[in-house]
């Protein structure tokens, strides 16, 4: 059952001689109930790889197919309703609404997404297990850096998005945090049938992964996982 | 709504200094619209009391009531009824025992003609005799009592005060009603002239005479001296402070907006619908106004609690109303120019890539 598959992906920016190749030739397919993991070095291209498959931008050439769906086909509204409903994103910038407590960040969610998102039970539990439960009064102003992006995290998952893209989840966090966030997601896509992909230089997130990719001067090729 | 007032909640320094900036951008033009509407009504009242559609003047007079004098000869062809009376104008010094001098404008009138008949008196009685008159509460302000003694311009002759009556002012000044043949003394004129003015309540009203030229009281009000001219000043200046409004509004929610993009563009990338963050945007404008307006309308309240009663201040809650409406229009004209940073934001330009 494939979930999103990237197939022969350019892109570049600038032109002529300021022209870079980002991403070339990828083809790239993840799976529901997988955890896929993207390692690869800074400037590699590994956000503009996650921004294509979620759909906030096209690529120069090649398909994004999201459940046999043309992404870049859809109107802007679409791709905005694909991503409220379907897709979570945990950014790298976890910019969290700074005037908005942690409990308020998920009653955002539920303004604009009326149905389909985790119970008080189920954000209760993912709370607990990311560790921030007793943080839902605070201000991202009153957070740690690893409190902040755990956050970011279970508001992602809040939604209770079919596919996670997930872009350096574990920068700002500890080992035992790591952990923790590698089985989260791992449990996740084999429970609740979630295809999430993380991209990453954090070589601790790897023994969680069912796949792994390593993207390297805009090529992309899969690695022993 | 949610995202607008959580944030003026959390950011409480931030969003009181701009409420008190339209606080005092509001309470500035609610003033200026009052003390125009005030100087504009002292230009007025006593023609407003009269209730008058049409003045005939002298047609050499260039509508103006001063320069105007009809003989009886003029107006000899000119059938007055019920609704018509004459009016003799004339500009004078009030002075008293112990009271400073006061510029007024004298109004000789018929005793038997609607505007003596209908003068609301506050206190008092009809003047009836040539060296009676009815003053406008001014000189009652001023510390005049009914049998008080004034004499007017260079004149030996005592004139006293019988009435007061409220809304009698002619060109910034406090009327002094009396008579006809007061009129004709004071304005150093012979029996044969009739008055300044002839004015009708009835919209058909001519003046019949070839001296004789008639306006409406619209006409004679914009030829008042001065009135024009002060009401375009009042009203440029209003204008031109609701257009600055707009500008320092539209500034101040273009930098909160620019501030915001960074976060606006992490929840279009999660997919909140571009239309909630710009709504949020234009309801904490509305909030924003209509609070500071709220404000500067109590202020503006006490001040005129406050203000002494020589300056003239008058509310009329239709105008000012207008007034606030068009604030609340120009801070949704303010917020509407950051949208468009707000539809275009790139959810990119923060992830990277």
């Amino acid at each position: 059952m494939t979930t999103i598959q990237l197939s022969h992906i350019n892109k570049s920016f600038g032109q002529q001689t300021s022209r870079v190749q980002v991403l070339s030739d990828i083809n790239f397919t993840a799976q529901a109930g997988q955890l896929s993991l993207v390692i690869g070095p800074s400037g590699s291209g590994k956000s503009t790889f996650l921004t294509i498959a979620g759909g906030l931008q096209t690529p120069n050439s090649g398909q994004v197919l999201l459940n046999q769906k043309s992404l870049p086909a859809l109107t802007a509204k679409q791709r905005d309703a694909l991503r409220l409903n379907q897709i979570g994103f945990i950014l790298q910038a976890y910019n969290l609404v700074p005037y908005l407590t942690v409990r308020e960040q998920f009653k955002l969610a539920d303004r604009v997404k009326k149905q389909g998102n985790l119970s008080a039970d189920a954000l209760q539990n993912l709370l607990q297990r990311l560790g921030i439960r007793e943080l839902q009064q605070k201000y991202p102003d009153q957070l740690s850096g690893g409190q902040k992006q755990r956050v970011a995290i279970a508001r992602a998952l809040y939604t209770d998005p079919k596919i996670v893209l997930a872009d350096e989840p574990t920068a700002a966090l500890d080992s035992d945090r790591v952990k923790e966030i590698g089985r989260l997601f791992a449990d996740l896509a084999k429970t609740q049938h979630k295809a999430i992909i993380v991209v990453t230089h954090d070589l601790r997130l790897r023994q969680y992964a069912d796949r792994v990719y390593q993207l390297m001067d805009g090529k992309i090729s899969r690695k022993a996982g | 709504m949610f995202l607008a007032l959580k944030e003026i909640k959390r950011e409480k320094l931030r969003y009181t200094l701009i409420i008190a900036m339209i606080v005092l951008i509001s309470y500035l033009i609610f003033v200026l619209t009052s003390l125009a509407l005030g100087l504009a009504q002292q230009n007025t009242a006593a023609i407003d009391s009269w209730d008058t559609q049409q003045v005939v003047l002298n047609k050499d007079a260039n509508t103006n009531l001063t320069q105007s004098l009809l003989t009886k000869d003029q107006v000899k062809k000119t059938d007055l009824g019920a609704k018509d009376a004459y009016l003799g104008q004339a500009p004078v010094v009030a002075t008293a025992k112990g009271q400073e001098k006061t510029s007024a404008q004298f109004l000789g009138l018929a005793a038997d003609q609607f505007i003596a008949q209908n003068l609301k008196l506050s206190a008092g009685r009809q003047a009836n005799a040539k060296h009676e008159v009815v003053a406008d509460t001014a000189f009652q302000d001023a510390g005049y009592h009914l049998g008080d003694k004034v004499t007017l311009n260079s004149g030996k002759t005592p004139y006293k005060i019988v009435g007061f009556t409220k809304n009698a002012k002619l060109n910034v000044a406090p009327v002094l009603y009396g008579t006809l043949p007061a009129w004709r003394a004071l304005k150093n004129v012979g029996p044969q002239f009739a008055a300044s003015a002839l004015v009708s309540q009835r919209a058909n009203f001519k003046g019949r005479g070839s001296q004789l030229q008639t306006y409406t009281t619209q006409q004679f009000i914009d030829k008042l001296p001065g009135y024009s001219a002060q009401n375009s000043t009042f009203t440029f200046m209003i204008g031109f402070l609701m257009v600055i409004s707009l500008i320092v509004i539209a500034v101040f929610l273009y930098i909160l907006t620019v501030q915001k993009l960074q976060n606006y563009a992490v929840l279009r990338a999660q997919g909140i619908p571009a239309k909630t963050l710009v709504s949020a945007t234009i309801s904490q404008a509305i909030i924003l106004v209509v609070g500071g307006l709220a404000i500067g309308t109590l202020l503006t309240a006490a001040t005129a609690l406050l203000i002494p009663t020589s300056v003239p201040m008058s509310f009329d809650l239709p105008i000012l109303g207008a007034v606030a409406l068009g604030l609340v229009a120009t801070g949704i004209l303010g917020a509407l120019i950051p949208t468009r940073m707000i539809l275009h934001v790139d959810p990119v330009s923060v992830i990277g890539g």
